[in-house]
């Protein structure tokens, strides 16, 4: 107290000052813990790392890189991993845009609704994975019991190669699709109500009201989960690896499965930590992407 | 009236598609394996039994009908992985909240030089995936005696709540009315206006970053997986996928996912409730 006293005498700091006076020790925390696992990966990407036959390493310089480039099961994986993306973020967005919509002009039972949307981001990464195993997959799926309900009776598995990474992310969306929900509705609240009594008065129909007064509120919160959601599904890895294991053969083997797979179980360091920069550049670009073309106005 | 029944149509898909992945899940946790095992597969138990809660918690359970069902050999490490859940959730939800709160709203509102290089810093962190820093941050932890306890992989979990929850919570600053002119009119210092105005004024978005660390940090596996697993420290992640590994006890399985999902529930629903009491589009009051 006496701190926020003397501050208060002391009268005003420079925005620039602030800022720093917040925000240092978090960047400075931040670094460390990050610049060291980072320099440790880039240093081993450029090494052959054997267990075999004793502990060793090998500078090989780019050739982990190069190697990285030949392999069908990266290009595989870079597939895998974008599609998941996209279909994710299109998927998530729209959900989690429409429970917004609707849950928005609801009076009554509001707080029932919204203890109810927001169970499926109370469930795990790992949860979640669990929970779709057993939903789409075998043959003992929800979608099988509803084709008996429905006197089809055929099992159907759509952890099924053709249209596995569609299910994966139908699950992804599930899980997702309550946080950007949830940001929406607490973003719309900051609309001011006059807006819309203006709207009301300009006799605006309910899609232009949206597209005119709700959106250009929401914009940056899009924006914002657009990165989010595709950073989250490129990096995604338990849910992943618990569903489906990558599989069938390689269809679901998103980069992080298959990075995951020469780190920890072939035991090719390098090689893995070499991928994983592949992976990274990945997600830098396409978050840079996704500023120039979207968030420039904004930040 | 035509929009209120399209309305009602839209509210009961959305409680559809949230429930119904949920409930088929957990639905197993009440079958006994028999039931587990019939195909085509019952929409819900028809004679259910709670017998893997106990299970799993290291108890046996006796059914009316004579039958004994014996305790999980993982109910050791499930009993450990909750308590040290709960403890490390709780800790980590606190230091981001008192971390992220002042550093979002810096980025979020005010303007200064070096800003779009302070945002690149911490938005790097958030871009690197978890699995390319397992192994470092394996070795690091090795060196410094980390593994095996709580502390580092609290540090781990800071590393990603900090970046990610600033992230969002810069979006809800932003939209907030100006009124740190009205406050400095008023007299207050800068700090003054953060602790005593925008602090009040933004509870909701607290509250949901809040939501956020608790449950990420409950929620995290891959770095559970490779420091804490097997240990004393081990936590409930880390000690549900024990099961994935051996022979598929599906009702055990369910059943310890339903204790983790408890806790998750208890918090969203809490500050669920905080956020709909919030006035939020009248902060000032009057």
């Amino acid at each position: 107290m006496g701190y926020l006293k003397h501050k208060e005498k002391a009268g005003d700091l420079s925005n620039f000052q602030f800022a720093l006076l917040l925000t240092l020790p978090v960047v400075l925390f931040l670094v460390t813990i990050i610049i060291y696992p980072l320099l440790y990966s880039i240093w081993a990407s450029f090494q052959q790392i054997s267990f075999f036959g004793g502990y060793r390493t090998n500078f090989v310089g780019f050739k982990n890189y190069i190697d990285v480039l030949h392999s069908p099961s990266f290009w595989n994986g870079a597939i895998v991993s974008l599609r998941f993306m996209v279909e994710s973020v299109v998927l998530t967005l729209s959900v989690g845009l429409g429970i917004a919509l609707t849950l928005k002009g609801i009076l009554k039972g509001r707080g029932i609704m919204y203890s109810i949307i927001i169970f499926p981001w109370a469930v795990s990464c790992y949860g979640a994975g669990i929970i779709f195993k057993y939903f789409w997959g075998g043959i003992r799926s929800f979608p099988s019991a509803l084709s008996f309900i429905l006197g089809e009776g055929r099992s159907i598995n759509m952890l099924d190669e053709h249209i596995v990474i569609e299910a994966i992310s139908i699950g992804n969306a599930w899980h997702l699709a309550p946080l950007v929900a949830l940001f929406l509705l607490a973003n719309m609240q900051t609309i001011p109500t006059r807006l819309y009594d203006m709207a009301e008065i300009d006799n605006l129909g309910g899609f232009r009201k949206f597209y005119y007064v709700t959106l250009p509120y929401l914009r940056y919160s899009l924006f914002i989960f657009t990165s989010i959601v595709a950073v989250l599904s490129l990096k995604m890895f338990d849910y992943i690896f618990v569903q489906t294991g990558g599989g069938p053969g390689t269809a679901s083997a998103a980069l992080t499965y298959e990075i995951y797979k020469e780190s920890f179980q072939n035991l090719n360091l390098g090689y893995g930590a070499a991928m994983s920069f592949y992976l990274l550049f990945l997600i830098l670009a396409l978050t840079i992407l996704n500023y120039l073309f979207w968030g420039r106005k904004m930040v | 009236m035509n929009k209120k029944i399209v309305k009602w149509i839209l509210i009961i898909v959305i409680i559809f598609w949230t429930i119904m992945p949920l409930y088929w899940f957990l639905r197993m946790a009440f079958m006994n394996p028999a039931e587990l095992s019939l195909f085509p597969p019952h929409f819900y138990p028809h004679k259910p039994t709670i017998s893997g809660f106990f299970n799993v918690l290291g108890f046996s359970y006796t059914s009316s009908s004579g039958e004994i069902f014996i305790p999980s050999g993982q109910a050791d490490q499930i009993r450990r992985g909750l308590m040290n859940s709960l403890v490390l959730a709780s800790i980590v939800t606190c230091i981001t909240l008192i971390v992220t709160v002042p550093l979002a709203y810096t980025f979020g509102r005010l303007k200064f030089q070096h800003k779009n290089k302070l945002l690149f810093a911490i938005l790097l962190s958030v871009a690197l995936p978890p699995v390319s820093l397992l192994i470092p941050f394996f070795i690091l932890f090795v060196k410094a005696g980390l593994t095996g306890n709580l502390i580092g992989l609290t540090l781990v979990h800071l590393t990603i709540t900090i970046p990610f929850v600033a992230w969002m919570l810069m979006g809800f600053f932003r939209n907030l009315p100006p009124v740190e002119p009205l406050a400095t009119i008023d007299g207050f210092s800068r700090i003054a206006t953060f602790f005593k105005i925008i602090i009040p004024m933004s509870k909701v978005g607290i509250a949901v970053a809040a939501i956020i660390s608790f449950l990420f940090s409950w929620n995290e596996y891959d770095f559970a997986m490779v420091l804490v697993n097997g240990t004393p420290a081990t936590t409930l992640p880390a000690s549900i996928s024990g099961f994935l590994f051996q022979h598929p006890e599906v009702e055990h399985l369910a059943a310890s996912v339903i204790y983790s999902l408890v806790p998750p529930f208890i918090v969203a629903y809490l500050l669920q409730k905080h956020i709909t009491e919030m006035n939020i589009t009248n902060p000032i009051g009057g």
